[in-house]
């Protein structure tokens, strides 16, 4: 046992003129997340979670630790139910109340007390030994140093470190996700329920066509087909109220998981219609090059890739490596207008492996580099999707809120006007009032597919992909695990 | 007033087309006089040429004439018009000096007439002098006997006329459009002796119909049959104005159908006789005494009656003619209890009245929102209430008092004591019947009126 740490040290000793530098750069990383770190600090790391999540979210994460904090968030979980729940609300309640999360939260927990575990030399152990054969008898006794442990403490400091670094990122990472499907799960909820309002009305407008047909066949007005054809139209409309209706249930379950909710909590309240469109779509200025600097998974990648540097003890730091270093700005040509193109940077360290130009060393850290690139171009890719989608979503729910619901309404007056003039029956009538509530579901559609994009686009530039949900687990926690076991 | 110069000095604030006919040569052309009113105007009584009895064109006018050498000149001049079917609704047609249909022209048996057509339509047009006997090179077929008068251009008619009667113009180039579009006008040839056929009162008017969207303005030229305005001189009730005469008058009435369909035309009251077609006038041992006389399309009737006092309807029998615009689809509600499912309607369409249920009367009476430029599908206030007619319809006003000459509408009949239906308000003891027939499996059950469903 001894002798491999010796050796294990010895190994650490073939490469002396590693340690200073490296101790700089821990110093470096260390004093961009955290000051000082031996000891359990007094939030567990919690608060630069916060700041990270609300920066994204407009929530404060709480991380439920079994104390009195768990009674306040109970009574706040109480209150935040008595109203109606808006997007905001319903993103609070997620962060107090959501299991999953607040699990997740607990990563941060072990990490630091890894942390804080390799700050402290082992206990010195005491063995002793007695060794009886041939009629001899031989006492060993030894008091055993952790001798490794303090040649490789500082190391194995720095890898801690990164590891509770990434715990942090990791924690706000998971609340971002958890927010975002809040929002998007809350704005599905509500248009469902607003939706089951509509189809109830085409329903209403198609048993009345059926009733009429009815009483028009009894009364010999109406043939058995024109009657049946009247009819099937109330079927449909029923068929389509009850998929409405399911769909409205299963829209608040998936909400109510997010929200943590148990059986007690069920009857918490949703608004009868979604948040009305903003004036204007907005423009995100820079958006790529936010989404390098916030996006968490970008910023886990790269510290990844740091890690990775340091525990191969790659110490010579020649020069920075843009790995998205494309475009430029202001480009301005005599006779041109100037043209204003963009800038993203994504810098990552680039060493020289000269000496050691070990194979596997090179490969693993260049495996980290483009992981990293990959994750920032997918992430460049998402933020314009997510603007493409949020830009056509505001453009659609605005054309039918300002054209087809009006138009389908001036149509319906129209067909009034003709009905009072006998030109067209009560049946025409109900079927364009059928066709004038589906335009009020395209809108109401419309209206929840902008408020999901919306949320989709804020994901994208400052949280994470807003394609994945945060109950599948994204490979960015697989990345964080293959950097820290180096 | 009854004179033409007096006729030209009124109808001078509406002689525009005159200034824009002048560029096509003023000396050798007469005035193209317009006409944009819808009113009947007053008989034209000839001061050149011979002498005749003026007809009245029902919602018309007579186009004016001048003397050249011996040679009654006319000036028609095709154009795009408005016109107001009935107050509340004006439509996009082609015509002649100002309106749809064109002018009446009026000459008389050996006249020898020249007409100036002038065409200021987006297409080439031409006219047809329908029934009237002449050269061949004057009969106004596009192709067949004259190449087609071009838009801008002028061409000239000229013959002479060899029979009094009815006739008609109409284009016979495009015809399908330009007839759905309203190009047609009444062509009256009065005997050359005044005191042949003598009336007291000539009124002529075409029957034509047009297909009008609801809410549009401008006819659906390509309809084959299912139109929906059925006017006269394209007027519809209770745009059409009265035909009012002195009890005792001899009344004619002219008509000439330029519809796609037939119209029975029914007078009440007095019993009439027709008195001309489409070739002339009948001997009067060969009249038909009738009370409705059927216009077949592309004809000319002329009916005489001895007027007697009353307001007496006057119209086309087919039902449907009677009406405006109606949909043609919308099934009968008849017997159909509404009342719960219209609560039920009126929560999705808050505007929503029944109508129907007990039949279409209601039209008549309800006063309710229509599309833009839409008249109600029957209308018109009688003094005993809604007379629930509109299209072919109108009354023959005849009064005691009425002077010669006066067109005037005289208002509504006062009926003489003892001669108006009155409400019988004694007892109504049930009627022995016999016993009607029963319903089998095959019959379907039928509301009735009251009582008699035992059987069921
Ligand atoms: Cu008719």
């Amino acid at each position: 046992m001894m002798k491999t740490r010796i050796m294990a040290t010895r190994a650490e000793m073939r490469a002396p003129h590693s340690m200073r530098p490296l101790k700089r750069l821990a110093a470096a990383g260390a004093a961009l997340f955290l000051a000082g770190c031996a000891t359990v600090s007094p939030d567990g790391g919690f608060g630069t979670v916060q700041q990270l999540t609300k920066e994204r979210t407009g929530q404060t994460a709480t991380w439920q630790r079994p104390d009195a904090q768990a009674d306040s968030a109970k009574a706040r979980v109480d209150e935040l139910l008595q109203q109606p729940l808006t997007a905001d609300s319903a993103v609070e309640l997620a962060f107090l109340n959501n299991k999953g999360l607040q699990a997740s939260f607990s990563e941060l927990g072990i990490a630091e007390s890894d942390l804080v575990r390799a700050g402290r030399l082992r206990n010195p152990s005491f063995t002793f030994g007695r060794l009886s054969g041939n009629g001899a008898v031989e006492i060993d006794r030894s008091i055993l140093f952790d001798v490794l442990g303090l040649l490789t403490m500082p190391l194995a400091k720095q890898v801690e470190q990164a590891r509770f670094e990434q715990a942090q990122l990791q924690a706000a990472f998971e609340a971002v996700g958890v927010a975002a499907d809040t929002r998007r799960a809350y704005f599905s909820a509500v248009a469902a329920q607003e939706l089951v309002k509509y189809f109830g009305q085409v329903k209403e407008a198609a048993q009345a066509s059926s009733e009429l047909a009815r009483r028009m066949a009894h009364t010999g007005n109406f043939s058995k087909l024109t009657q049946m054809r009247e009819q099937a139209f109330y079927a449909d409309a029923t068929a389509q109220l009850a998929r409405a209706q399911h769909q409205a249930v299963a829209e608040r379950e998936r909400l109510t998981r997010l929200l943590g909710l148990g059986s007690d909590q069920l009857n918490f309240k949703l608004p009868e219609r979604l948040p009305e469109l903003p004036k204007s779509a907005v423009e995100p200025k820079d958006a790529e090059q936010t989404a390098m600097d916030k996006r968490l998974d970008v910023l886990m990648a790269k510290r990844s890739a740091d890690a990775v540097a340091k525990s191969l003890g790659l110490t010579k730091a020649t020069r920075v490596v843009n790995v998205l270093n494309f475009g430029y700005a202001n480009r301005s040509q005599t006779g041109e207008a100037r043209s204003n193109g963009y800038l993203i940077e994504l810098e990552l360290p680039l060493f020289d492996f000269g000496v050691a130009r070990l194979l596997r060393a090179e490969a693993t850290y260049m495996q980290a580099v483009n992981r990293t690139a990959q994750v920032a171009i997918n992430a460049q890719s998402e933020v314009r999707e997510s603007y493409s989608a949020y830009r056509t979503a505001f453009d659609l729910a605005q054309h039918y809120r300002d054209e087809v619901v009006p138009l389908r309404k001036r149509i319906s007056e129209e067909n009034l006007l003709r009905y009072n003039g006998m030109l067209i029956s009560v049946f025409e009538l109900l079927a364009d009032s059928r066709e004038q509530v589906s335009s009020i579901t395209g809108y109401v559609e419309a209206l929840r597919d902008f408020w999901v994009t919306d949320t989709n686009l804020q994901t994208a530039l400052t949280g994470r992909s807003p394609d994945a949900s945060a109950t599948e687990r994204p490979s960015a926690k697989a990345a964080l695990a293959a950097g820290g076991a180096h | 007033m009854n004179n033409r110069r007096n006729f030209i000095r009124t109808a001078g604030a509406t002689m525009l087309g005159a200034t824009a006919v002048s560029r096509v040569g003023a000396a050798s052309l007469p005035e193209a006089v317009i006409q944009t009113s819808p009113d009947m105007q007053p008989p034209l009584i000839p001061t050149t040429g011979r002498p005749y009895n003026p007809v009245v064109t029902l919602n018309g006018w007579t186009l004016p004439w001048r003397m050249k050498n011996g040679v009654k000149e006319f000036h028609l001049v095709a154009e795009p018009v408005v016109r107001e079917i009935a107050p509340g609704m004006k439509v996009n047609l082609w015509g002649y000096n100002g309106q749809s249909p064109g002018p009446t022209i009026e000459v008389v048996e050996g006249d020898r007439i020249r007409i100036f057509v002038t065409n200021k339509l987006p297409e080439e047009t031409t006219v047809h002098w329908h029934g009237v006997l002449l050269p061949s090179g004057m009969d106004g077929v596009s192709g067949l006997t004259q190449p087609a008068i071009r838009p801008g251009k002028t061409f000239v008619y000229e013959f002479v006329l060899q029979r009094s009667g009815t006739f008609m113009y109409h284009p016979h180039a495009d015809e399908m459009t330009q007839m759905a579009m309203g190009m047609m006008g009444m062509f009256i040839v009065h005997p050359k002796d005044p005191r042949q056929m003598k009336v007291d009162r000539d009124f002529v008017f075409l029957l034509n119909a047009y297909d009008v969207d609801p809410g549009s303005a401008t006819p659906k030229v390509n309809t084959m049959l299912d139109f929906n305005l059925w006017t006269w001189n394209s007027r519809a009730f209770p745009g059409i104005d009265p035909l009012v005469a002195r009890t005792g008058d001899r009344v004619r009435i002219r008509m000439g159908n330029l519809t796609m369909t037939s119209h029975p035309i029914h007078l009440h009251g007095p019993h009439f006789e027709v008195t001309g077609t489409d070739g002339g006038w009948i001997p009067k041992t060969a009249r038909w005494p009738e009370v409705t006389t059927d216009v077949a399309v592309g004809r000319m009737r002329a009916i005489e009656f001895d007027a007697l006092a009353g307001d007496w309807a006057f119209h086309c029998h087919k039902a449907h003619h009677t009406m405006n615009a109606m949909g043609h689809d919308v099934p009968t509600m008849i017997g159909v209890d509404q009342k719960d499912v219209a609560d039920k309607v009126r929560k999705l369409i808050p505007d929503y009245m029944v109508m129907g249920e007990r039949g279409m009367a209601d039209m008549g009476e309800m006063e309710m929102p229509l599309p833009d430029n839409t008249l109600p599908m029957m209308t018109g206030q009688g003094p005993f209430g809604a007379i629930g007619m509109g299209g072919m319809f109108s009354v023959v006003k005849v009064r005691d008092d009425v002077k010669p000459g006066d067109y005037k509408d005289p208002g509504w009949y006062k009926h003489p004591a003892k001669t108006l239906a009155y409400e019988y308000t004694g007892g109504l003891p049930n009627p022995a019947r016999a016993a009607g027939p029963t319903a089998d499996k095959t019959t379907l059950i039928v509301r009735k009126p009251m009582g008699g469903h035992e059987g069921h």
